[in-house]
């Protein structure tokens, strides 16, 4: 309790006695200092600082220099670095400054609780300078008069404290002001000097921890001049045409120093200077010629100077000035070479006489024209002709031989010597060997082995191959004693050139030896694209075009072929670039591929598209290993089928179909001899069920037998004729066989085919009648019977004779127009031929009535079967007449219809119910 | 050795000399050019001769032939230095009557000065 009342009793009194000093001075008066104040240190070196205390701060708060605490920056310096050197003074001592900062401060530790601050100091920590090194000066020069002096050094390490440097000299005499740097610390400049006198320079650095000097610098301000460049400097033509003349002014007074000088120049456009040489522009002067220029040149100029004995700077470059030389004659002649288009004509030559225009420094003026000769070297006798031309190629059209051209270059000087071409009959001489091409520094170089001949030049060719353009020749000269140059020209990368070498000799040339190469090669700009040209089983074939000269890029090396299926690895295969064909074998059958193909250049290969194929599920050959047995196996069952039927027929017959009474065999003829001899009436009609006519017969009745017919025994057939008017029908000359088929197609027709032919033999004649479906046309008709049946014939015969001469004239004529027209139309109708002759026979024809029964099963069915009205009709007629055992068809005689009762009873050939062979 | 230090001594004299000789000329062209300036802007007339100015000593270009090179250099040397006297006492008299525009004048004259100077060091 007692120490707190005491520590409040020290705080008030502390108070009290600041603001009493405030009042007092108006100062606060600290309860000590340190010494030293605001010391500047050296980096390193050791330290101690001294912090005294007031007496009266002893009186009032019991403060003893045992209490103080020093601090650097708020942190506590460790107490062993303390010293108390009496009960008022501390001390503190830093071995080493680098640990020191700022603020160092004073404090006290008030009743060992409260930290009070006493004094505070700011610790400067720096370096002292170091000696200026590298001191150098240099007198520029800045007018005639003027000659101001700069020196530089170098002024050491930073010293982290304010450092001053002064520049100073001196005669041994006189002394001059310092010169003090402005913003820098390294150089200054004295405006002006003296020379002839030795000058001493040296450099003075200084900080608060001390002072150097720079070793002194003893010099002659003359012997460290850069000097002001000559300046109107001029250039003049000289009399020749390869000198200039330059004059100039020198900006330094020759009582000052002498001058030597530097000329250098260059052609316009050029980059590379060349030099007059030194020895010759060593001494004072203020013009120069200078000698060994081109002519007909632009040249730029460009002077300097320094002092003549060498000591000291050169002057900067003057300003720059061009000259043109004058015009001279042409140095040499123009590079020549020919093309020889010897295609138009066996006899004479295309020459495209091609020459390279000068350089300017071989040309040495303007070239007004070209002046070429070309001397037939075969016949002397000849003139030469000479061509004047202003461009740089001639075209002439020359008989085949030996040739010398010469080219002149004019211009205003004179000419140039003649450069000479010789142009061979043939290229007989040796060629160069060993063709070879290397792309270097951007550039295409060619080399070759030469001949073993002496070779007086060469000339290389080469042009851009491109299937977008035409191969442009371009060509140079080269001399006849190397053996490889580089292409001039603007050679592009990633471009095919064809290059061709030609040896020149002094009597003859070489032929061309020829090499394609690449100044840079890139991958292909595109793949091949694959297509597969045969699919097998287990193998492909692939092929694909090459890729063109522009899409290739540089030199195919190789293809590689990558295939797959969906969800197998890629399988690559590499093929030699010179195919365009590959079989893949090995491959899966009845699976979908995919197959690309990448070429390659040097620079790597680029993919085409994607294809895909499928392989077949099976392979040659075996799809006919399969069928070709199994046909076989066919046939041969289907063989013995016909073998067994064929063993078996008479069982198969007599199962099938009843034995048909033959109706050849009949003797209707001879119990029934009132009727007509010849009749068609095939009783085989009524053996049949109906519907199932096979054959037809014909009722021919013959103008005289139409007599032995009573009106009323024709009249049931006028009327079915007329009632089947629609119905169109025809007769053929001879039942069994239409008028468009083969009787062999009839045969094999159908069963009720195979029944005709069985009984064919036994049908006379027949008519066959084709009654269109309902209203529809007929498709086939019958004029006439294919049959050849010997029987019916000398039946026939036999009938016509008996029937009288007319009626067998008209029947044969009958006949004959119809096979007439048989062989001559047979696309026309039977019906028709027919009824061509219709009317000329109409009124013979009266009562005439023809039964006309199809022997077609659709016929069947259409008479049979379908039962349209008119065949009712024809039923119903039919079933009137059957009484009598026979079915008739009348022919339709218009005008002489007959009635039913008045057809004559005759027995006629009935159409058979089924089921029976009705009795006659 | 004392013979090389007899060899250096020649050679500084004679560098010496001919330095002296170099400044002497470089003197006489810059006061060639100087003296057209200073007559046009001092106003006087530039047919008035300056050789002969009195109380001002010669050089000893009059008796050339009479002295010997010894005599000469000497006379010369007293000649500049009475020159170098006269020249500052001059420049600090006009210092004040060139203006801005005549400062290269100024530095013109200074540099002689200096260079008279320094040929009396020499």
């Amino acid at each position: 309790m007692f120490s707190g009342w005491n520590w409040v009793a020290h705080c008030l009194y502390l108070l009290l006695n600041i603001c009493s000093l405030e009042v007092s001075g108006g100062l606060v008066q600290s309860c000590g200092h340190i010494i030293p104040e605001s010391p500047v240190l050296a980096l390193g070196s050791n330290f101690t600082a001294l912090c005294i205390l007031n007496e009266s701060c002893l009186d009032f708060g019991n403060i003893y220099a045992n209490q103080i605490i020093w601090k650097i920056k708020n942190k506590v310096v460790p107490k062993e670095q303390y010293r108390e050197i009496n009960r008022t003074v501390s001390s503190v001592t830093f071995n080493d400054t680098s640990s020191l900062a700022t603020p160092l401060t004073c404090n006290i530790l008030a009743d060992g609780q409260i930290e009070q601050n006493i004094y505070g100091i700011t610790v400067t920590v720096g370096l002292p300078p170091e000696k200026p090194k590298n001191l150098s000066c240099i007198v520029r020069q800045v007018s005639k008069l003027t000659y101001p002096m700069t020196c530089t050094w170098n002024p050491g390490r930073h010293t982290f404290l304010d450092t001053h440097f002064r520049l100073k000299y001196r005669w041994p005499q006189e002394n001059f002001p310092d010169c003090i740097p402005k913003d820098v610390n390294n150089s200054c400049t004295i405006a002006d000097v003296q020379f002839f006198v030795n000058l001493e320079v040296w450099v003075e650095a200084a900080n608060a921890l001390g002072k150097a000097e720079s070793d002194p610098l003893v010099i002659d301000p003359i012997e460290i001049v850069k000097p002001l460049s000559p300046h109107n400097l001029s250039v003049n033509s000289g009399i020749l045409p390869t000198v200039l003349k330059l004059s100039w002014e020198n900006r330094i007074s020759i009582a000052v120093m002498k001058l030597k000088f530097n000329i250098r120049y260059r052609i316009v456009g050029d980059t590379n200077w060349m030099q007059v040489p030194p020895e010759d522009t060593a001494s004072p002067r203020t013009s120069f010629s200078v000698q060994g220029l081109r002519p007909y040149t632009e040249y730029v100029f460009s002077i300097r100077c320094m002092k003549e004995d060498g000591v000291g700077y050169w002057s900067d470059w003057s300003e720059e000035k061009t000259g043109v030389t004058t015009e001279d004659k042409p140095s040499k002649g123009p590079a020549i070479w020919r093309i020889i288009d010897a295609s138009r004509s066996p006899a004479s030559w295309t020459v495209h006489l091609m020459w390279k225009a000068l350089e300017p420094f071989e040309a040495s003026g303007v070239i007004l024209q070209y002046e070429v000769t070309v001397r037939a070297k075969s016949s002397l006798s000849s003139p030469p002709e000479k061509y004047n031309v202003s461009t740089t190629n001639l075209t002439l059209k020359l008989p085949n031989g030996t040739y010398e051209v010469t080219v002149i270059a004019h211009n205003r000087v004179g000419a140039s010597p003649p450069s000479v071409l010789l142009i061979p009959a043939s290229n007989t001489k040796a060629p160069v060997k060993n063709v070879r091409t290397l792309p270097k520094d951007g550039k295409l170089w060619v080399g070759w082995t030469a001949p073993n001949s002496y070779v007086l030049k060469y000339v290389i060719e080469w042009c851009l191959v491109s299937n977008s353009s035409d191969c442009t020749i371009e060509w140079q000269n080269e001399p006849g004693n190397i053996q490889g140059t580089y292409l001039k020209g603007d050679i592009k990368p990633f471009k095919c050139y064809l290059i061709t070498v030609y040896p020149l000799y002094a009597d003859g040339q070489g032929s061309g030896q020829s090499v394609k190469a690449y100044l840079q090669q890139d991958r292909p700009s595109k793949g091949p694209t694959v297509q597969t040209k045969k699919v097998g089983k287990a193998e492909a074939v692939l092929t694909w075009n090459h890729l063109t000269v522009d899409e290739q890029n540089g030199f195919i090396r190789s293809y590689t072929i990558f295939y797959k299926t969906i969800d197998g690895n890629e399988t690559a295969v590499t093929v030699d670039p010179s195919k365009t064909e590959y079989t893949l074998s090995s491959l899966t059958s009845d699976t979908l591929y995919t197959v690309r193909m990448m070429a390659y250049t040097d620079e790597g290969g680029r993919s085409g598209p994607d294809f895909t194929f499928t392989t077949q599920k099976f392979g040659k050959g075996e799809i006919e290993a399969i069928v070709v047995p199994v046909c076989l196996a066919f046939l041969l069952i289907v063989l013995l089928g016909v073998l067994f039927c064929f063993n078996k027929r008479d069982l198969i017959k007599k199962h099938i179909w009843p034995i048909v009474p033959d109706p050849s065999k009949s003797n209707i003829a001879q119990w029934s001899p009132q009727v007509p001899a010849k009749h068609n009436f095939s009783s085989k009609d009524q053996m049949y069920p109906e519907g199932s006519f096979t054959d037809v017969s014909v009722v021919e009745i013959e103008a005289d037998d139409k007599k032995s017919f009573s009106e009323q025994d024709l009249k049931p057939f006028d009327l079915l004729k007329k009632e089947k008017s629609t119905s169109e029908g025809h007769s053929s000359g001879i039942g069994g066989s239409s008028c468009m088929s083969s009787p062999r197609q009839s045969v094999s027709d159908s069963d009720e085919g195979e029944t005709t032919q069985n009984t064919s033999s036994t049908v006379q004649y027949s008519t066959v009648v084709l009654n269109g479906y309902r209203d529809q046309t007929p498709v086939q008709v019958f004029s006439r019977s294919e049959s050849t049946q010997p029987l019916l014939d000398s039946e026939e015969r036999s009938e016509d004779h008996a029937g009288g001469s007319d009626s067998t004239t008209q029947r044969q004529q009958y006949f004959k127009q119809n096979g007439g027209q048989d062989e001559t139309n047979t696309d026309r109708p039977c019906f028709e031929r027919t009824k061509q002759i219709t009317p000329a026979n109409e009124g013979d024809l009266v009562g005439f009535a023809q039964l006309q029964i199809s022997g077609q099963s659709s016929q069947l069915l259409g008479l049979g079967l379908e039962k349209n009205t008119q065949e009712a009709a024809l039923l119903d007629v039919l079933q009137q007449t059957s009484t009598e055992g026979q079915t008739v068809r009348p022919e339709t005689v218009e005008g002489n219809p007959l009635s039913v009762d008045e057809m004559p009873k005759s027995y006629l050939p009935q159409t058979v119910r089924q089921g029976g062979y009705m009795p006659q | 050795m004392a013979a090389a230090d007899s060899s250096s001594a020649a050679l500084r004299r004679r560098d010496l000399c001919s330095r002296g000789i170099r400044l002497a000329g470089k003197m006489r062209s810059d006061v060639v050019d100087l003296l057209d300036t200073y007559v046009e802007q001092q106003g006087l007339d530039a047919s008035a001769s300056v050789a002969v100015v009195e109380g001002v000593p010669v050089a000893a270009v009059e008796r050339w032939d009479e002295q010997t090179g010894t005599q000469r250099l000497l006379e010369n040397l007293a000649a500049y230095r009475a020159f170098r006297a006269l020249l500052a006492q001059m420049l600090e008299e006009q210092r004040e009557q060139l203006g801005e525009a005549d400062a290269a004048l100024g530095r013109a004259l200074a540099a002689v000065l200096l260079q008279v100077s320094a040929f009396t060091y020499h």
